[in-house]
């Protein structure tokens, strides 16, 4: 059968789990055999992607970004991202930064799948339908 | 001047203040995949089946324009979604943004939709501007309960001879209309449609893989005999892609079940299923769903019957309306054995089945009375024409059996003779030059001619001259006859009596009759 890679990842993880450095290298070499004997170095690339996942979900990490149009103070970033932490009921949020001259002003939160439009653009076009009607 | 001006900014100012958008929580997905109007999305992780879904498409590279167009999600798995696109999917990139939108599919009902083309979401086609609908109905729905149906119990006078007289239509019934390409299945709804003025009924004409020129005819043809003001279109053209043919007939169930709701008579007719299955199948296939019988998903046959399922005829305690169906499959060479078709005749109470060659010796409409029949219609005919029409259908198949018997030899016994020129008479009335419908009064009168033998004198190549000539007359001379059938419904001894001596009182007035009968025969 197929092993796909998301198998491989949790595997992975299950195989370094609780284990101090010396052991983890010796798994990740096992690791590695068992990829060359099934033919499957190919996937690792994806391997690590779908690691990374499998990691975060354990630890209840998520990955988060916000977008504004201005750089933001690191007070706000501190203050959002307890706000992130608060929503989604994880442990620990890695927030990314991006800046967007095009949402005009506000903030838009991404997290896992879910999206906050706070954006300035957005409420004007909101706005605009509004007063069409 | 200035007065006024000031006004105006003070409200446009009141309303920005009032104006509080909210800030709402969404799920989104991206685009991993795109391709024949099929998307594959990450993400999405609480989205629901067919649940709507809203692509930005953002507009070249540089400018912030964003459009939105709306999809379907279809498939769940593990990892993905797979959802079909309604509308132009070539904008849409890999990467794109995809929002949930917490509803199933909806369209704007109402009477603002009467009298328009609108496309399966609802959007105006006809350029007469915005659709101004305060109410929405989900697209999908399950059909309703055995306990707020009841039986067929009026008719649905389509106006056609062949079809009112043999196989009668009522309300709340599911007609399928069969047969090949080109012989007239769309001519029959389009007559049934028009014959509906004055007969409080609402009809929705759902156009699936329609040409447009076609659709254009039949809009033109309805609003010439003034039948679009109570008739809505639902087009899907053949350019559309294959989802929004999908959805077709459920938005026009949905349009209809509104009417229906209020208590009203809805005819709705699906032109045609079949294309409907062939939209279906194309969607599966690139959805990667197996394929079954002629390649068809296997959940064809559920396509086909929650949709007709949602036809019916509503109690008194529930309002009372109904939805008749006139669903229509197109065959290939007549072949009714075929996946589709066996599926739908199945499905509904009956099928009217056209035949090339009727339609070619010139029968129209080329309807095949031993193949068509109408498994509850008879229930909700008219006592009249129950009385006059009942023993016609078998008559009918009766003669085209004897007829092509008596082709081999001339020696028939009179009985025989008599029932073959009885035939060709029934055969002649039966055909209808298309968009003349007839109301139910003046086909009872010439049914009741036809069959107490009043015309076995008349030339069989006069009798379509003599029908029409009967009906003028009785127009100019007897309309008390014939507002009394129409009220009544019911026929008596003095309403034959009057009926007999009006078809009589006509014939002394032609001049082509034949002497002796016998000679005839």
């Amino acid at each position: 059968m197929k092993i796909t890679a998301k198998q491989y990842a949790k595997s992975l993880y299950q195989a370094v789990q609780g284990k101090d450095n010396s052991q983890i290298k010796d798994a990740i070499n096992n690791f590695f055999n068992i990829l060359i004997q099934n033919n499957d170095m190919a996937k690792a690339e994806e391997i690590v992607v779908e690691f990374e996942k499998v990691w975060n979900i354990e630890y209840e990490i998520i990955e988060a970004e916000v977008v504004s149009a201005k750089e933001l103070d690191k007070n706000i970033v501190k203050l959002l991202n307890d706000y992130i932490v608060k929503l989604s009921g994880a442990k620990k949020v890695l927030l990314k930064q991006k800046i967007d001259k095009n949402i005009l002003g506000g903030v838009v939160i991404k997290y896992e799948d879910k999206i906050l439009d706070g954006s300035l653009r957005t409420k004007m076009e909101a706005l605009k339908i509004n007063m069409i009607k | 001047m200035s007065n006024t001006k000031d006004f105006i900014v003070e409200q446009l100012k009141q309303r920005i203040i009032d104006f509080k958008s909210e800030i709402k929580e969404q799920t989104v997905g991206k685009v991993i995949k795109i391709g024949d109007g099929i998307a594959q999305i990450s993400g999405l992780s609480d989205v629901m089946m067919s649940e709507m879904l809203e692509f930005t498409v953002n507009e070249g590279t540089n400018s912030n324009k964003s459009e939105k167009v709306y999809g379907v999600a279809l498939n769940l798995e593990e990892d993905s979604v797979g959802a079909v696109i309604l509308g132009d999917f070539f904008n849409i990139k890999e990467g794109d943004e995809v929002k949930s939108l917490k509803r199933i599919l909806e369209v704007p009902v109402g009477n603002s939709v009467i009298g328009r083309v609108v496309n399966p979401l609802g959007r105006p086609l006809d350029g007469k501007g915005e659709i101004a609908a305060d109410k929405f109905y989900p697209i999908e729905k399950i059909a309703p309960g055995v306990i707020t149906r009841e039986s067929v119990s009026e008719p649905v006078q389509t106006g056609i001879k062949a079809i009112d007289a043999m196989i009668p239509i009522g309300r709340g019934q599911r007609e399928l209309i069969i047969g090949d390409r080109q012989i007239g299945k769309t001519a029959i709804t389009i007559d049934a449609i028009i014959s509906q003025k004055g007969q409080n009924m609402k009809c929705v004409y759902v156009a699936i893989g329609q040409k447009a020129s076609k659709v254009a005819g039949i809009v033109a043809k309805l609003e010439e005999h003034g039948a679009m003001e109570y008739t809505t279109i639902v087009l899907a053209g053949a350019s559309d892609p294959a989802p929004l043919s999908y959805v077709a007939p459920y938005s026009g169930v949905a349009i209809a079940e509104y009417f229906m709701d209020q208590g009203e008579d809805v005819l709705i007719v699906y032109d045609d299923l079949s294309k409907h299955a062939v939209a279906y199948r194309e969607i599966s296939l690139l959805l990667r769903r197996p394929p079954g019988r002629e390649a068809y998903p296997g959940d064809v046959f559920y396509l086909h019957s929650r949709l007709l399922e949602r036809s019916c005829k509503l109690n008194k305690e529930h309002g009372g309306g109904s939805i008749t169906a006139l669903p229509i499959i197109e065959t290939q060479a007549g072949d009714v054995s075929a996946y589709i078709p066996t599926n739908v005749i199945s499905i509904t109470d009956g099928q009217i089945y056209l035949e090339p060659d009727l339609f070619y010796q010139g029968n129209r409409p080329a309807v095949n009375a031993g193949l068509s029949v109408s498994r509850v219609g008879s229930a909700a005919q008219i006592k009249a024409m129950k009385k006059v029409a009942g023993k016609m259908r078998l008559e009918a198949a009766q003669y085209r059996e004897l007829a092509a018997f008596a082709q081999f030899g001339s020696d028939l016994d009179e009985e025989t003779k008599s029932k073959l020129e009885r035939g060709k008479r029934l055969v002649e009335i039966f055909k209808q030059d298309q968009y003349k419908t007839v109301p139910v009064a003046s086909q009872v009168l010439i049914f009741f001619s036809v069959t107490s033998g009043l015309l076995d004198n008349v030339p069989v190549e006069k009798i379509s001259e003599f029908e029409n000539g009967l009906n003028k007359y009785a127009e100019n001379n007897a309309q008390d006859i014939l507002k009394d059938i129409e009220e009544k419904g019911e026929l008596n001894e003095k309403l034959e009596e009057g009926m007999k001596k009006l078809v009589e009182d006509y014939k002394s007035t032609v001049d082509y009759l034949e002497k002796d009968i016998s000679t005839a025969l």
